[in-house]
């Protein structure tokens, strides 16, 4: 059972809520405005605060960014961190710990990535023995968070891509949504390798994440077409495989994405076209979802109502004063294993069925997944 | 048709010098025309060790390497000889990893444990054989493509129970092993037909099952097999009738091909008339058009044979 934590950020009265999403944290209009200066007071690190600014307003976004930004975090506070006096540094450590997470919480609800580094990170702290000086603690903490890093993040994200790459052969169509490093990687290792073949990008609003995924292919040589997704059945006949990153992978094999994705590929399946999935084994979890209902992430309604440089474009401007009017904003949706055809981890190419074997067989000893 | 791909590959491999370990394969091939491909590689690979004159494990591992690279780039399109070769490779690292004080009883045990792959191997056919049986009821009718040894073995063994049971064998061309096959049976006193490659649809409707071998298990869960085999699951599926495929668990292969034009092209050349065509050998069948797998590990869907492969390559 999860313990309910006291919120650390005062709310702000509450939206109107979809009766369905009810269950979620509502989501919270510049949650650290107010509070920024008693936060700063309060004992937590400034650079904290500046992470939960971050991840709030979404300058930091995305499973890998927002995982490694916070380990980061991680390093500099054992850094500044010291023992106080007649205290075990297991426990103390931890405790402080627990409050800076529910500090970022509050800003914005873990992502998958983050909550399995978290679990990983706590496993090392409980690790270690009460006699060891902090200096020497302090070095082993960090050591092994820049350890988990470079094998689970960057050679995974290698890894994938050498795999994934090997599947893009010349002539080829590739089609993408949004935007995931996981994915993005694997095009430059495909291009470098000489392949030739183009990409198709596919946008949504409110975020428009694709835009920087076109600039970065651009900037490689990688031909670029780039379409809203609305278009979607009209580009897939050209295509010749669809790639796609992850937020998470769930043990029955469903894969949790940026919303959009789900639409991607039940559309790719209608046209026979095989889905790859470019996801590290650290984003696999326990969990098991059939619907993108009881677990999501609400974002801010007021997004679906502006359209950048469109100042004309203002109907829904009074919304929440209509009475009938609701306006939801989800952050991510469920792939169902059936649409997805292979998932490339650094530990090899598997089907989506095969996620809960991968947490079955690498869960060797204290471990993060 | 593994035999089909090894066989053209001699051919080529023919004019070129042979290496020692080549010439080894070629001639276990030659021994029997019932051996099956990787039985022949893995009798091959155990000359190799008992030829090797290393000292240490790495030494011999180092060897044994260089013999399986040879054999891949000799028969670079034959999957059974790169499966088969894998397998000896990961069954020898396991081996050496357990216990290397004494490096010739070691030798020695690799050496006893690949002349028995042979036994294995059979040990394997009766198992599907057994379990694959109990598949055909009284009076069903059974549709079977080209002539797979473990196919046959399990309608033989099937039939020498006093099952009663039809079989329509699909001709199979270019190569025609479907008359191989419809000989084999007519032999075993099962009630036989063959039909044309065309013919498969036609007569699916009257058909219980569909029986498979396989080249290879892949990762997916899905099948190489001869060309023609994802034709006939298709419409199977279309049909409502159920595929199963037979397949030594020796065949699992780490592959994960998206398309069909993944597999690297093996093929052959056809003549029609005056006509020369060129026709690939095999053909991939993703996992959706597989019902079970008839496996010496026991009868797994599609999705178990990723988790043995995990369990294998850990």
């Amino acid at each position: 059972q999860r313990q309910k934590r006291k919120s650390l950020v005062p709310r702000e009265t509450q939206v109107k809520s979809v009766e369905l999403f009810s269950h979620l944290p509502q989501f919270d209009h510049k949650p650290l405005e107010k509070s920024f200066q008693s936060l700063l007071f309060s004992g937590l690190h400034p650079e904290v605060v500046k992470l939960g600014q971050a991840y709030a307003n979404l300058s930091i976004s995305g499973a890998n960014a927002r995982c490694l930004a916070m380990l980061a975090i991680f390093k500099l506070v054992i850094e500044d961190y010291n023992t106080p006096p007649g205290k075990v540094l297991t426990r103390d450590l931890t405790n402080h710990i627990n409050i800076i997470i529910q500090f970022l919480i509050d800003c914005r609800p873990l992502a998958v990535t983050m909550g399995n580094a978290i679990r990983f990170f706590k496993t090392k702290i409980g690790a270690i023995h009460p006699s060891t000086p902090d200096m020497e603690a302090k070095k082993f903490l960090v050591d092994e968070i820049d350890q988990f890093i470079q094998d689970k993040i960057l050679d995974a994200s290698n890894v994938i891509a050498d795999v994934a790459s090997a599947k893009i052969q010349d002539g080829d169509v590739v089609l993408t949504y949004a935007f995931s490093t996981s994915v993005l990687r694997t095009l430059q290792a495909a291009h470098e390798r000489g392949t030739r073949f183009r990409v198709i990008v596919i946008d949504s609003r409110p975020h428009f994440e694709g835009k920087k995924l076109v600039q970065r292919l651009c900037f490689m040589g990688v031909s670029c077409t780039y379409a809203y997704i609305t278009s979607l059945a009209y580009i897939l006949p050209q295509v010749t495989t669809v790639f796609l990153g992850a937020a998470s992978a769930l043990a029955n094999g469903t894969v949790v994405s940026r919303v959009g994705t789900a639409a991607v590929a039940a559309t790719a399946n209608a046209f026979n076209i095989p889905v790859v999935v470019c996801c590290e084994t650290y984003k696999f979890s326990h969990r098991v979802q059939l619907d993108a209902i009881t677990h999501n992430e609400l974002g801010d309604p007021d997004a679906l109502c502006e359209v950048k440089n469109r100042p004309d474009v203002n109907d829904l401007r009074n919304w929440n004063d209509l009475q009938n009017l609701r306006l939801l904003n989800l952050r991510y949706d469920a792939v169902q294993d059936k649409y997805i055809t292979m998932i490339a981890t650094e530990v090899g190419m598997i089907p989506a069925s095969s996620v809960p074997v991968i947490l079955r067989e690498y869960n060797t000893g204290p471990s993060l997944l | 048709s593994s035999m089909a791909a090894v066989g053209a590959m001699s051919g080529m491999a023919g004019q070129a010098v042979q290496g020692t370990v080549t010439r080894h394969l070629h001639e276990e091939l030659q021994k029997s025309t019932e051996v099956t491909v990787a039985v022949a590689v893995i009798r091959t690979l155990t000359r190799a060790i008992q030829r090797s004159t290393a000292t240490t494990v790495m030494g011999l591992e180092k060897d044994l390497h260089a013999s399986t690279e040879e054999l891949k780039r000799s028969y670079p399109t034959a999957i059974s000889v790169s499966a088969a070769s894998e397998l000896f490779l990961r069954f020898v690292t396991r081996t050496t990893a357990l216990d290397v004080s004494d490096f010739e009883a070691l030798k020695q045990h690799l050496i006893d444990r690949g002349n028995k792959f042979a036994e294995i191997s059979l040990a394997s056919k009766a198992k599907i054989a057994e379990l694959g049986e109990r598949f055909l009821h009284g009076g069903c009718v059974v549709m079977v493509l080209g002539c797979s040894s473990v196919i046959l073995n399990l309608l033989e063994t099937a039939a020498s129970k006093g099952k009663f049971f039809t079989v329509i064998v699909v001709e199979s061309k270019p190569g025609t092993e479907g008359l191989r096959m419809y000989k084999a049976l007519e032999r075993a006193n099962i009630q036989v037909t063959m039909i044309l490659d065309a013919q498969v649809a036609h007569r699916l409707e009257e058909v219980d099952m569909v029986l498979i071998g396989a080249e290879a298990v892949v990762e997916s869960g899905g099948i190489i097999n001869k060309v023609g085999t994802y034709q006939m699951t298709l419409l199977a599926g279309v049909k409502g009738k159920p595929v199963y495929v037979a397949a030594e668990s020796y065949k699992f292969s780490r592959l994960y091909p998206l398309h069909q034009r993944d597999l690297s092209m093996a093929t052959e050349k056809v003549e029609i008339g005056s006509s020369e065509l060129v026709v690939p050998l095999n053909d991939y069948t993703p996992p959706e058009n597989i019902t079970l797998l008839i496996t010496d590990l026991g009868v797994l869907t599609p999705a178990a044979v990723s988790d043995q492969l995990i369990q294998l390559y850990q």
